[in-house]
């Protein structure tokens, strides 16, 4: 297990901390430049939705060991409204539509595992995991 | 195709004037217009169609449905301005035996044909 | 990333660089497809390009080599948008196939087959200008000395509508062993489809009822467009008009009721909006146009009839149809 690493969003500038903090545990885990580039917009996204819609928040860092593999895995929670149709969220064109960005079934494409927990009025957490193959 | 809808409203009366045709994919727009506005009870509306030449069945329907939740209400709605065309479409549905429409002034000639 | 397309690429790039040929360049366009097969992103592709620049030349500025990582950084959206596309390709097939199995249910539902009546030409046609048929033709012929007709449109088309036109079809055959008169179908039928129907959603219906013994056509209308009626011996074309509300508006409605007698040669021709809205460059076509095609094909046998008019129609649009199309004709023969 490795150490886990943690920003604070409150500012647009957190999310450019938060990807700077993703790229060097991207890269410290051993990931080429490619899948860098991938878990940097995972997180920025992450960081973005917060920053969007739940004003503050945090994103988690952690290398992660299973085993023989090696990963990173990526928390992204907050305290804000929460989701309340979570199909619809994961539904492909429902934000991208909008200009929103990647939006969630993009985040969870540039990664290997999705889990999203959220309750409505309490807040929401997303974790995401990319496996160095 | 274009649809605009002014809203001018005087003392208790909501008044619209639509402007242009109203289709399948105007319809939406109108109907989202008329949407907006707030069910009080009694309330006044008065929709003017001198200057759409061309309505389509989809158009019908959303006077249809705004005349439903108007009267359910206990509001009225009249509409004014109607070409022949426009009315004759009132008449053949026996729309004109429940609604309030009045036709517009000389309206023998008709824009659309 | 597959190291095979790796090394395939830079092997390609390095003759290109040699050659600067058109070949080269032709045989890498085709290498492209392969990508996509694969499904190799995007930035996958700029990351290959990078590492054989690297390799083959020497001497690359260390900017340049960077640079090649902004770049990956800005196509990681547009491998996303693509594997969302992609998805939603998927996504619309399956939509499609739900889609056609649906029209397939629907034909099955709402088949309309060419009643036998005695001394009546029937003809008839109902054309989808989409997939589903937002008009319908009914016929119920119980004994051959009577036939009811209905022709039916439902404001909107496609799917809503077709769902709809089967409530209203089942409908008319729970009262297939009741003698009922037009205006009494029209007025049950009202009730039953107000209370399901939403609020802006209508049916507009033609129902007529024809008596061979007394060649009678007995008809009533819920907000329909009204039939057209040729008497052959004035050679000349009336309205069969009738007061009612559209179905599904109000609860209560009344329907008044009319009746024509037919004599040989006389017909009867109901259609729906689509045939009267029939919007040519210069407009909306004229009922007097109508009158002059059917005048034309008078003689002809109503099956022969209406297809003529629904070519000649749809000729005038350009083979568009803006509408769902339907035309019934009934022709007393003797």
């Amino acid at each position: 297990m490795g150490h886990r690493s943690s920003i604070d969003i409150n500012t647009e500038w957190d999310i450019v901390a938060a990807r700077q903090l993703g790229r060097n545990e991207a890269k410290n885990t051993g990931f080429g430049t490619v899948d860098q580039a991938r878990i940097t917009t995972a997180i920025s996204e992450l960081a973005r939705n917060i920053y969007l819609y739940a004003g503050r928040g945090r994103i988690e860092i952690e290398p992660i060991t299973v085993g023989q593999r090696v990963g990173l895995v990526i928390i992204a929670s907050d305290e804000g409204p929460g989701i309340a149709d979570l199909q619809k969220v994961m539904t492909d064109g429902y934000t991208t539509s909008g200009g929103l960005g990647a939006g969630m079934p993009g985040v969870k494409r540039l990664m290997d595992e999705f889990r999203v927990d959220t309750e409505v009025g309490v807040g929401t957490t997303i974790t995401a995991t990319k496996w160095l193959h | 195709m274009n649809l605009q809808v002014q809203q001018i409203d005087k003392d208790l009366v909501h008044n619209f004037k639509v402007i242009g045709e109203i289709d399948i994919y105007t319809a939406p727009k109108l109907k989202e217009h008329l949407a907006s506005l707030e069910h009080a009870e009694g309330m006044e509306v008065e929709l003017d169609l001198s200057e759409v030449n061309y309505m389509d069945s989809t158009g019908l329907g959303v006077f249809v449905g705004f005349y439903k939740e108007v009267t359910a209400h206990n509001g009225s709605l009249v509409i004014t301005g109607l070409n022949q065309r426009l009315y004759r479409l009132f008449e053949i549905t026996g729309l004109n035996e429940i609604m309030k429409i009045e036709q517009a002034e000389g309206g023998e000639d008709d824009a659309s044909v | 990333m597959p190291k095979e397309a790796g090394k395939r690429y830079k092997q390609m790039l390095e003759n290109y660089l040699c050659s600067k040929g058109e070949e080269d360049l032709y045989l890498g366009q085709q290498f492209s497809r392969s990508f996509i097969e694969k499904n190799i992103a995007p930035e996958d592709v700029i990351s290959i390009h990078k590492n054989s620049v690297e390799e083959l030349i020497e001497d690359l500025p260390a900017d340049v080599s960077v640079s090649f990582d902004f770049l990956i950084e800005m196509m990681i959206h547009y491998g996303l948008a693509l594997k969302e596309h992609q998805s939603l390709i998927r996504k619309q097939e399956s939509i499609q196939m739900e889609m056609d199995i649906a029209v397939r249910v629907q034909n099955t539902l709402l088949q309309t087959t060419t009643p036998e009546v005695t001394g009546l030409d029937v003809g008839w046609i109902s054309k989808p200008a989409k997939q589903m048929n937002g008009d319908y033709v009914y016929f119920l012929n119980e004994t051959p000395n009577e036939l009811c007709l209905a022709v039916a449109d439902i404001i909107g088309k496609g799917m809503s509508a077709a769902m709809h036109m089967s409530m209203v079809k089942f409908g008319m055959d729970s009262l297939r062993y009741e003698k009922r008169n037009p205006s009494e179908v029209l007025s049950f039928i009202n009730k039953m489809i107000e209370k399901s129907i939403s609020d802006s959603m209508f049916i507009s219906m033609f129902y007529g009822k024809y008596d061979t013994e007394t060649s009678t056509f007995r008809h009533s209308s819920a907000g329909h467009e009204p039939a057209l009626f040729y008497r052959a011996a004035e050679k000349k074309f009336s309205l069969l008009e009738s007061k009612g509300l559209l179905l599904g508006v109000q609860e209560e409605a009344k329907y008044e009721e009319r009746i024509v007698r037919l004599e040989e040669g006389d017909f009867i021709v109901v259609m729906t909006d689509g045939v009267t809205e029939t919007r040519t460059e210069k407009g909306f076509i004229e009922l007097d146009i109508l009158e002059e095609l059917l005048l034309d094909v008078k003689c002809e046998r109503a099956q022969t009839m209406v297809d003529s008019i629904f070519n000649e129609l749809s000729k005038m649009q350009d083979y568009v149809l803006h509408d769902d199309f339907t035309l019934v004709i009934l022709k007393k023969t003797n």
